[in-house]
């Protein structure tokens, strides 16, 4: 068996899985990911459906393999930017950002952090919270070791040359403002594309009240604000600094606009209420969908309890949310009631899951093509999901399409297996 | 042979010499008995500091380390690196947390000196226990057995054969293709004609290195991973049975329906012209739709969700084939009325949608409701049902296709004995890992792809059996041995009783019961190392390498200190 | 109740989740009071009868066996089979006359640094009130 190089653009659980099991088979991994930290969306969630298994002790351990391998290059705030060649041969440019933080001698004691004078919106908590200009993103973030966001660095955007706060405050010479973006050259044998999701932004909808200003939260956003180490520390503290008392979920907002379910929704807002009711037994929970997709042989199970629980759920449309009376108002249409409302002190909005922001061009760059969608185009036509039209180019997890963990998980190993017949001469594309 | 142990207390720049004075440590542990050297160190895990341990343990010659630094979970890879680096053995080797579980955690420099103290004891005691141990290295054999000669069998042995591997492939009907033989098509966004399926079967029977053996189901899988020794029984030339050794198991055994007879409120069985959706497969292949008295249907309901609430899952597919069955009616009968009753209409793939809004455009009527009843009238058909207002409507049609849950293959039940393999409440098998592992069993080596492990459509059927191929090149790598778990847990004879509770708290079948010997045994290449067998023995016969009673026991004198 | 009195409690926090959190507590740099010392196992269906029964019989004041929450288990079951091995050994520490709140079964997660710390706080405030083990006395180590 030939060692192969593969190189799989983007961290989270299905660039981690296919790393660790190419790895295991001998071969090298260059895996390339754009933020600072490795665990992609996954690791922003407290809980995960439908055991409500603890999100960060689930993937903690894989994390943990990733970082201590050895033969695998983790290329942190790096993104590719061109891609010459064909299968087998692929020389890649790598643009790797300056982190300003060296990995072997940070221990991530965080002393840094405080001192430092430059407050910005923290992108991992979804702006509920600020984060320094050096920082890392959360409580337990691997790697533990903060980057420098050289945009908003005083001293590095020029605003303010002299200031040294963190790199005064370290005692292990770990920060070096010396430091300068690299480009790598990368010669490959197989890319696996793993770049994940965005979701869609709630602005655009604005029938259901989403200003960042009341108590109407978008699902990642609640994600953060349940999460023990998030910026309530799972207290749940609303905008206006109450707590959740009547609560409205409202499903598939964005599904008509975009085309397609986005297949976890239904699962996930069921997950929130199953909290929800955990943490405040007294709460009034209401669920507004369309259809539930709950496809997964464990998932009707998870919704029964949640019946059980008293969290109603409504099959509804036109489904719009307003303030009256220092309240939201939960406006919509069911059976033979035009007008329907529901009082609640939150609404969590499940916005559709829509392909990763990088996505045209990263298409561009592979030489692969958007679907009608703006997914990654794979040969699904011919029973082939996770392959593209260009050989050796795969393309896994919800950067194929809206997809849960394990069928994430399922697609970068069928990739992998491509790979090692690929690697071995056999093609059975 | 006398014991030196180096203790090595690492400043961690000043973490932890700004909370604990080590020097005070040193001192108190220094001379404790087989205490060689006692040192302390700016930073370790630094490059300078890990050539320092080499050169410190050759030099001083330890048999054995301590260091008192930060979590093992950061630095314990990194350290048992340097000790195999000095031709030290990695497990002779014990790492002390006094950074996070100490320094960082007690503010009273005092109180946490002492409890630095108590660890770094601890730690020095326990290490004395450590036994050496080696990495084992097993052969394996790595041709695969896949069970099941559907779409999910055949993709996986397609994935799986090659020069280096020889596939296996039992089928216990005469042909290949499973349920896809009983359909006329499939969904456009998979491609409508079989064609590709009928392909991917004539690849596997040119295919060199897979030997297909049809008319055949598996008698007997003994041994584990890298080393199976299976038996297959083919029932149509006398039971003759086939020896063979593999190195991994696919099952993929796919499913069966969900009989319709079981909810009588859907007429099936008493009231003429409904029928289930493989027998409407059936008849569509052949080209004709027709009742039972020869003549075209003018109106057809089209019913989801039967079984659903009886066997508690939704069967993913069925909409999506429904409507496929709806659009093949409306090409076929250019003016029947069609009409699907669905409780929740599940799309969850991105083009399911686009199909969906399609057919409503031919005129396919969609109706949601929860109760569903069909009962006879006049040679036609009446479909009672509550409409979404609430009210009670009816629709007559001359013909229902009831789309049935999927349920596990008949079969299921013997593979899961012959292979000791747990099923989950739906009675398909059950995953490692619900997340994480979707395609694994607890069982090392035995892969689940397709609708054995539940209802899933064609390409998620393909991507599973994929992914049993990628899990099995990168395990089973022709040449390359198989290195198990080192801390695993052995039973000794003399103190076994035969009872056999380890044998059922342990979820990854390595333990088994020899009845000439009437003890139990642990079969070491595939122990995880939990513990649960060590936790649970009455008789205290089983130890765990590496978490041995004294070693524990050890640490538990010294906190009690 | 003693105020001098500091009790000498053991820890069995299993590797995957407890152990991860508790490290996770330490990075926060939350206090805890110094009196609980940890003994790592890899799952806490490890902790046999023996070892929480001998701890006690050595004079540990407390006993605390930390591991996943139920169905978080890094080997599936082996926290199941730890709750049930507690419910037995409270009965029998009733049996030897020993307060059954000195032993206790937590489940602490990988990221519940706060919650470790609170729940080896409160525990440490519990034996502090209960008082020292009638066994201490057998320490002669």
């Amino acid at each position: 068996m030939k060692k192969q190089n593969v190189l799989i653009i983007g961290a989270g659980v299905a660039g981690m899985e296919a790393s660790q099991l190419l790895t295991e088979a001998g071969h090298k991994v260059y895996l390339v990911e754009k933020e600072s930290l490795i665990g992609g969306q996954t690791i922003k969630f407290e809980e995960v459906y439908p055991n409500m298994e603890c999100s960060t002790c689930m993937v903690s351990p894989k994390q943990q393999e990733i970082l201590q391998n050895e033969n695998i290059d983790l290329l942190l705030l790096s993104e590719v930017k061109e891609v010459n060649g064909t299968a087998g041969e692929f020389k890649v440019k790598v643009k790797k950002k300056a982190s300003y933080v060296s990995l072997a001698n940070c221990i991530g004691c965080g002393a840094c952090y405080e001192p430092c004078p430059v407050s910005l919106d923290n992108y991992f908590e979804e702006g509920l919270t600020k984060m320094k200009a050096i920082a890392v993103p959360c409580a337990g973030a691997l790697p533990n070791v903060p980057a420098i966001d050289a945009e908003n660095c005083l001293r590095l955007n020029g605003k303010k040359k002299e200031c040294q706060a963190c790199k005064e405050a370290c005692m292990f010479d770990a920060i070096d403002f010396s430091e300068k973006d690299e480009t790598l050259d990368l010669e490959v044998n197989a890319i696996i594309v793993a770049t994940g999701f965005d979701m869609l932004d709630l602005k655009k909808l604005p029938q259901y009240g989403y200003n960042q200003k009341d108590n109407v939260y978008t699902a990642m956003e609640f994600e953060r604000l349940y999460a023990e180490n998030g910026p309530t520390e799972g207290k749940l503290i609303l905008r206006d600094g109450d707590t959740p008392k009547t609560i409205g979920i409202i499903h598939c907002a964005g599904r008509e606009e975009q085309g397609y379910c986005s297949a976890v929704c239904c699962m996930y807002s069921t997950k929130f209420s199953h909290f929800l009711k955990h943490k405040l037994p007294e709460a009034k929970i209401k669920e507004f969908h369309s259809d539930l997709c709950i496809p997964g042989k464990s998932h009707q199970k998870f919704y029964q309890e949640a019946l059980k629980k008293e969290i109603e759920f409504i099959r509804c449309q036109d489904i719009s949310v307003e303030k009256k009376n220092g309240s939201l108002q939960v406006n919509y249409q069911n059976g033979n009631i035009e007008k329907n409302t529901f009082t609640a002190n939150m609404i969590i909005v499940a916005p559709a899951m829509l392909p990763g922001k990088d996505t045209k061009t990263l298409t561009e760059t592979l030489g692969l093509s958007q679907d009608d969608k703006g997914f990654f185009a794979t040969k699904s036509k011919e029973l082939s999901p996770v392959t593209t039209d260009v050989e050796g180019i795969y393309v896994v997890g919800c950067a194929e399409g809206p997809k849960d963990i394990p069928d994430s998980i399922a697609q970068a190993e069928a990739a992998v297996g491509k790979i090692m017949n690929l690697s071995q001469g056999k093609n059975n594309e | 042979m006398s014991k030196k142990i180096g203790v090595y207390i690492c400043e961690c720049g000043t973490n932890i010499s700004d909370r604990i004075n080590i020097d005070r440590v040193i001192d108190e542990i220094s001379s404790l008995e087989n205490v060689g050297i006692a040192k302390k160190y700016g930073l370790l895990c630094s490059p300078a500091g890990k050539k320092y341990l080499v050169e410190e343990i050759k030099k001083e010659e330890l048999t054995h380390l301590v260091i008192g630094a930060c979590s093992p979970r950061e630095h314990e890879q990194t350290f048992m690196k340097v000790c195999l680096e000095a031709g030290l053995n990695p497990y002779l080797f014990q790492m002390v947390n006094i950074r996070e579980q100490c320094a960082w955690m007690i503010s009273d420099k005092e109180a946490a000196t002492r409890l630095a103290i108590k660890y770094i004891r601890a730690g020095i005691k326990r290490v004395t226990l450590h036994k050496s141990l080696e990495k084992i290295e097993l052969e394996s054999n790595p041709d695969v057995l896949v069970i099941g000669g559907g779409i999910a069998g055949i993709e996986a042995s397609l994935s799986l054969a090659g020069p280096e591997r020889k596939v296996y492939l039992v089928e216990k009907t005469e042909a290949l293709g499973g349920m896809t033989n009983k359909f006329a098509q499939l969904l456009p966004h998979q491609g409508t004609n079989l064609s590709i399926i009928k392909d991917k079967i004539e690849q596997v029977n040119n295919n060199e290195h897979i030997e297909v053996l049809t008319s055949s189901t598996v008698k007997d899988i003994h041994g584990f991973l890298g080393n199976f020794e299976i038996s297959v029984t083919n029932h149509e030339q006398d039971s003759e049975t086939k020896e063979f050794k593999a190195g991994a198991v696919v099952v993929a055994i796919g499913f069966n329906l969900y009989d319709p007879k079981e909810a009588p409120a859907y007429g099936y069985g008493e009231v003429e012209n409904v029928i289930n959706a493989l027998e409407f497969e059936t008849m569509s292949s052949t080209g004709k739709i027709v009742l039972k008295n020869g003549k075209p249907p003018a109106a057809v309901a089209l019913v989801h969700c039967v079984g659903r609430k009886e066997e508690g899952y939704c069967s993913k597919t069925c909409c999506l084939y429904s409507i496929k069955f709806a659009r093949i009616l409306k090409d076929k009968l250019p003016d029947v009325d069609v009409s699907e009753f669905y409780q929740d209409l599940c799309l969850p793939d991105k083009s399911d949608q686009n199909y969906f809004e399609e057919a409503k455009k031919k005129g396919i009527h969609f109706i949601q409701s929860d109760e569903i009843e069909i009962k006879d009238i006049n040679d036609r058909i009446k479909v009672k049902y509550k409409s979404a207002e609430g009210k009670k409507e009816e629709l007559i049609v001359d013909m229902a296709i009831l789309a049935s849950a999927m349920v596990p293959s008949q079969d299921t039940p013997k593979i899961a004995e012959i292979l000791n393999l747990p099923l989950d409440k739906t009675g398909f098998f059950k995953e490692a890992h619900e997340m994480l592992n979707p395609i694994a069993t607890p069982i090392e080596g035995v892969y689940i792809a397709g609708c054995a492990l539940g209802p899933k459509n064609i390409p998620d059927s393909i991507v599973q059996s994929q992914a049993a191929a990628g899990k099995i090149l990168t395990t089973l790598v022709p040449g390359k041995k198989l290195e198990p778990e080192v801390k695993t847990a052995e039973i000794r004879e003399e103190f076994c009783t035969g009872c056999q509770t380890c044998l059922s708290v342990c979820f990854y079948g390595v333990i088994s019961f020899d009845e000439q010997k009437g003890i139990s045994t642990v079969n070491e290449a595939i122990c995880r190392g939990c513990g649960s067998c060590v936790g649970s023995c009455p008789s205290g016969a089983i130890k765990i390498k590496h978490f041995t009673y004294p070693q524990l026991y050890r640490e538990v004198l010294e906190a009690l200190r | 109740m003693d105020k001098d009195f500091k009790p000498n409690i053991v820890g069995f926090l299993c590797n995957w989740c407890s152990y991860a959190g508790a490290d996770l507590a330490g990075s926060n740099k939350l206090e805890i009071k110094p009196f609980l010392s940890v003994v790592k196992v890899m799952c806490s269906s490890r902790v046999n009868s023996n070892l929480v029964l001998t701890s006690f019989l050595w004079g540990a004041d407390g006993v605390l066996i930390a591991g996943c929450h139920p169905g978080d288990c890094h080997y599936e079951k082996g926290n199941y089979y730890a709750r049930r091995r507690f419910a037995l050994l409270k009965k029998i520490m009733e049996s030897l006359n020993l307060e059954p709140q000195r032993l206790q079964l937590s489940w602490v997660s990988a990221s519940e640094g706060k919650r470790y710390a609170e729940v080896v706080n409160k525990f440490a405030e519990d034996i502090i009130k209960i008082g020292p083990s009638p066994f201490r006395k057998n320490q002669n180590l």
